[in-house]
């Protein structure tokens, strides 16, 4: 069953056009910056309604645009991670992690808590504030509020990339037990080829707005379908250089 | 002090008051409108609450009584209904005073929803919960400094509201004189005494109102 | 771009107050007349009429509550002619000093009525009818600022009614306003000054007319106010007023012309 997207929309003189299918497992939106990666997961979501197309998670379907079907972001049981992890900053972590379970009894939610403060390594920082944990801690505490709900699929808009290089390795690592504790969709945005590389069950690659190519990373990586997608998977280019990829670059 | 002073001055913070928590309830909801909505009319409805602020307040006045006056566009069918009319009662006090302060709420309660970061609101919403939760949850409590600010604002400008109360409520001892009133009379008619005794009472409450307000903003926030 | 901006702010603030600079240099002939509001037609006309006479004299009025026009000229309003609704408001003024010796006269009088709005369906035979519970707003001039609001307290009270409306009065800043008031119809009755209902016959009517005995007589003086940078001109406005044609113009509006050479 799935995650199966098909979405058009035109933003500010931007066209997107993409369609692509994943099963439980996690998939790597990867392009460069701009090119409907962060769009596609909004409207995966709920927070942005594509113009035309439709979304189906397993049985359920978020998005028809022929029958006008369109679930508000509360229904569709989609877990978020932003880039800035947008955590509460007035509220305590105990607080911003429990924001995710109300739907939950009082003794449910109190055994919810302690276990995802558990699972994610975070215990004993329930009293703390944002500010005042470290950004590693962020992130986990992120990732806890997006899934005590179980929700039925996981999206991540570029994470890690606030994060050093160990430090990311690091959730990186996380992230794929993660996945193995929940057998769910999970759709992770970045721009880091590396990142994608490694991560990656199945690569969806985004060029201008549409989807260049998707299959394993070892599909994309030895068989690039156009120059586009080569210039943008050029591993050996990407080892010698610093972070920001080259064909990203000559698009501004 | 005599009685008349005490009234004036309990008159003036009762009007205050009662016209600032309208105003809270109001200037709030119209300031999360347009922050957050789109709707024809917008700027319109825009326009129309901040009026109050750049017109001189006798103008506001004059509005109010082609509206709420005893033959007034929507005076005259209370009339006919109820037979009672705004006119010359502390609640056309309460009316001027949350007219004019109106703007001053919306304006800085609007800034400081606008400056909520829209990702926490998504993640609001994307954790399950309805707009009107996020708005109490999560919005509202990170627009506090503003909406307090606000708040304070609105009720200094209601207690020291006096041309459109004036031509509203009119200026009735006993009855309609808030203290801006009664010192506008005391001085109109040359007793200086009274008016100094009263300038200098409705001055140092100013004074202390503005203390304690911001003692307990310093708390809240 | 800034030092731009600075120049072109510098230069609107120049041209903005320049012209008003100007203007309060303006021509030294210019009268400024304090006068009861009730006087505001006859005495415009009036003025209008010395105007013509004296083309480089502009008069200016400042119409109010005789209350509050003495309390202004106290205060130092530079202020050349003073006319109240009331002796007592002059020599309130006269004892403090601020009458030029001399010149000093009563010019009008007038009488105090009760009027209502024209489709008022209420019947008021006499004052002490006040009393009726149809009648629930009466509108009178602050007594403590405004002539006609005291003419109207002395005439409630002899007819022994002022503690009965007393829940009804709507006290007002001036005569006109009580005026307004009843036009409107905001109350059900107003004591305003027959020459005020002349001016909005369409919308109100008189329904009774004030004793002269129930109340202090209605006299109207003018003087040159102490301290005027004008005195001649001053002193002839008072003549235009005191004069046959100032007297025909105030009662073609409804006054009794009383001119006393005193």
């Amino acid at each position: 069953m799935g995650l199966s997207v098909k979405v058009n929309k035109i933003v500010n003189g931007f066209s997107l056009d993409a369609e692509w299918t994943i099963g439980n497992e996690l998939a790597v939106l990867f392009g460069c910056s701009g090119a409907g990666k962060s769009l596609t997961l909004q409207m995966i979501a709920g927070l942005l309604s594509p113009d035309r197309g439709f979304i189906h998670l397993n049985e359920r379907t978020f998005f028809d645009g022929s029958t006008g079907r369109n679930l508000p972001p509360q229904e569709r049981s989609c877990g978020y991670v932003f880039q800035d992890l947008a955590l509460f900053p007035h509220m305590t972590i105990r607080e911003n992690i429990l924001y995710g379970a109300h739907g939950l009894s009082k003794a449910d939610r109190e055994q919810q808590a302690g276990t995802m403060l558990e699972t994610f390594k975070i215990t004993g920082l329930e009293d703390k504030y944002p500010s005042e944990i470290s950004g590693g801690q962020k992130q986990r505490v992120a990732l806890a509020r997006a899934l005590i709900r179980r929700p039925d699929a996981l999206l991540l808009d570029e994470p890690f990339s606030a994060l050093d290089n160990p430090l990311r390795a690091e959730m990186q690592h996380f992230l794929q037990e993660i996945r193995r504790e929940f057998s769910i969709p999970l759709v992770f945005v970045t721009h880091d080829i590396l990142e994608a590389y490694s991560m990656a069950d199945k690569i969806i690659v985004y060029a201008n707005g549409r989807v260049a190519q998707s299959g394993s990373p070892q599909e994309v990586f030895t068989n690039p379908a156009s120059r586009e997608v080569e210039q943008l998977v050029n591993t050996r280019e990407r080892l010698l250089q610093s972070v920001e990829s080259l064909p990203c670059m000559s698009k501004y | 002090m005599d009685d008349s002073l005490l009234f004036s001055l309990k008159l003036s913070v009762q009007v205050a008051t009662v016209a600032t928590v309208l105003v809270v309830m109001v200037g709030l909801s119209a300031a999360y409108l347009l922050s957050r909505k789109n709707f024809p009319g917008k700027e319109l409805l825009d326009i129309l609450l901040t009026l109050p602020l750049v017109l001189p307040p006798t103008v506001t006045g004059y509005y109010l009584i082609v509206l709420f006056g005893r033959n007034g566009l929507l005076g005259r069918y209370l009339y006919a209904w109820t037979g009672w009319s705004i006119m010359f009662t502390w609640y056309a006090a309460v009316l001027a005073s949350f007219v004019v302060a109106l703007p001053l709420m919306v304006k800085t309660a609007r800034a400081a929803i606008e400056s909520v970061d829209e990702n926490l609101i998504r993640a609001s919403y994307t954790l399950g919960h309805s707009e009107y939760r996020t708005a109490l949850k999560v919005i509202l409590p990170l627009a506090r400094k503003g909406i307090v600010a606000g708040t304070i604002l609105s009720f200094a400008r209601a207690m020291g509201e006096f041309g459109a109360t004036l031509m509203i409520a009119g200026n009735i001892p006993g009855r309609t004189n808030t203290m801006p009133l009664a010192i506008y009379s005391a001085a109109g008619s040359g007793d200086r005494s009274q008016a100094a005794i009263m300038v200098m009472v409705f001055t140092l409450f100013s004074g202390f109102f503005l203390y304690v307000a911001s003692k307990l903003s310093r708390r809240v926030l | 771009m800034t030092k731009k901006l600075a120049v072109l702010l510098v230069i609107s603030f120049f041209s903005a107050v320049l012209p008003v600079g100007i203007a309060l240099a303006g021509p030294t002939m210019d009268l400024t007349v304090s006068a009861a509001i009730s006087l505001k037609n006859a005495f415009e006309e009036i003025g209008k009429l010395y105007e013509s006479r004296n083309k480089n004299t502009k008069v200016l009025f400042n119409l109010g509550a005789s209350g509050d026009l003495v309390t202004q000229i106290k205060g130092g309003a530079p202020i050349d002619v003073f006319a109240s609704a009331a002796l007592k408001d002059m020599d309130k003024l006269d004892s403090a000093g601020f009458v030029v010796k001399d010149t000093r006269t009563n010019f009008a009088a007038n009488t105090v009525v009760l009027i209502v709005p024209s489709s008022s369906k209420i019947t008021i035979p006499s004052f002490e009818d006040l009393k009726k519970p149809e009648i629930k707003k009466i509108a009178m001039g602050n007594p403590k600022t405004v002539p006609a609001g005291r003419y109207a307290a002395e005439t409630f009270q002899y007819y022994k009614i002022s503690d009965m409306i007393h829940n009804k009065l709507i006290l007002t800043e001036n005569v006109r306003q009580v005026l307004d008031y009843v036009y409107r119809g905001e109350v059900d009755a107003g004591v305003v000054y027959s020459t005020d209902a002349m001016v909005r016959q369409q919308g109100v009517k008189i329904i009774l007319t004030a004793p002269e005995a129930s109340h202090k007589p209605v006299i109207y003086p003018i003087a040159v106010v102490k301290g005027t940078k004008n005195e001649q001109a001053a002193n002839s406005f008072v003549a235009l007023v005191t004069s046959e044609e100032g007297q025909k113009i105030l009662s073609q509006y409804g006054f009794k012309p009383i001119a006393s050479a005193k």
